[in-house]
């Protein structure tokens, strides 16, 4: 199986938004911000609550829950970055978003 | 003999510790359960322990004038006797 | 759901929590089974497996600092202890909780270093 899997067209999502995604049978939450776009496991680490339904600020996603707080660029956990949520790469082209799903599981 | 009082949750093992350290040696103490009390009782203790500079965590034992935080045989012993 | 089951999964949920944090379940199978008892009974009636050994505020930032596991919220103070103040987790090279001692967060605070414990 190919790891690059079409995510979306670059013009469904606005810079500073986000988007629930299914891929590959994972749920993974896409974020646009500065440009770029991250792409993150959307089940929070804590007790997998979907991080698509919290607050996103700057790179910042805050889970619905219980408040745990998640850097998107690298899915770490600000109180304790030890524990992560997994990340994966993303690419751009032709217009066209791709993620790579061979990431850190 | 000084005066024993504690907060306490009904949730929490230490709290049960600390009562049964008290029982055992016959050692007469008052007990408020926070999770219990009402809001403005809640609120008093909020203060209290604040006041002592400490977060509220249980057990909050107060022995005399002297305030012990956790489950520690050795302070309370210390305290009684002192 | 029941008791136990939901017990199973706050456990299996929170090792891999503590796990990157160095912490594991304390070897006092009978304390972790009443922590989890307590957390489960928490979690009915506030919507969350509170610390059952805090006291909760009603304050949403203070009260989310205290859903299990609070090791991140509470690091340094819990580190200095190898426990959490429930005494649920403790450092992986602990084998015997009961030497462990609740230090008090005021007295963690005043001792400045935790080698004098
Ligand atoms: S499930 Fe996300 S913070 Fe608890």
């Amino acid at each position: 199986m190919l790891p690059w899997v079409f995510a979306i067209n670059e013009n469904e999502l606005a810079d500073g938004e986000k988007k629930l995604l299914l891929l590959e049978d994972k749920t993974i939450l896409l974020v646009r911000q500065e440009g770029n776009y991250y792409a993150m496991s959307n089940k929070c680490p804590h007790m997998g609550c979907p991080l698509s339904k919290g607050n996103l600020e700057g790179f910042i996603i805050k889970c619905p829950c219980h408040d745990w707080k998640f850097d998107v660029r690298s899915g770490e956990f600000l109180a304790a970055p030890e524990i992560k949520a997994p990340v994966y790469d993303t690419d751009i082209s032709e217009g066209k978003v791709f993620v790579k799903m061979d990431g850190e599981l | 003999m000084k005066k024993v009082l504690m907060y306490t949750l009904s949730t929490c093992p230490w709290c049960m510790r600390a009562k049964k350290f008290f029982r055992e040696r016959d050692i007469p103490f008052e007990f408020i359960d926070y999770d219990k009390a009402d809001e403005q009782t809640q609120k008093m203790i909020r203060e209290d322990c604040e006041s002592h500079g400490e977060e509220i965590a249980f057990p909050f034992i107060k022995i005399g004038e002297d305030v012990v935080v956790g489950y520690n045989p050795r302070k309370y012993s210390e305290f009684l006797e002192s | 759901m029941d008791t136990g089951k939901r017990k199973e999964q706050l456990k299996a949920m929170f090792q891999r929590v503590i796990d990157p944090l160095g912490y594991k379940y304390s070897p006092d199978t009978e304390l972790v089974d009443f922590l989890l008892e307590q957390e489960v009974m928490l979690e009915k009636e506030k919507g969350s497996p509170f610390c059952p050994c805090q006291g909760l505020t009603g304050e949403r930032e203070h009260d989310m600092q205290l859903v299990c596991p609070c090791i991140p919220f509470h690091r340094e103070h819990f580190d200095a202890m190898k426990r959490c103040w429930c005494g649920l987790f403790v450092h992986k090279d602990v084998d015997d909780p009961d030497k462990l001692l609740q230090i008090s967060r005021k007295e963690f605070e005043e001792s400045g270093k935790k080698d004098r414990f």
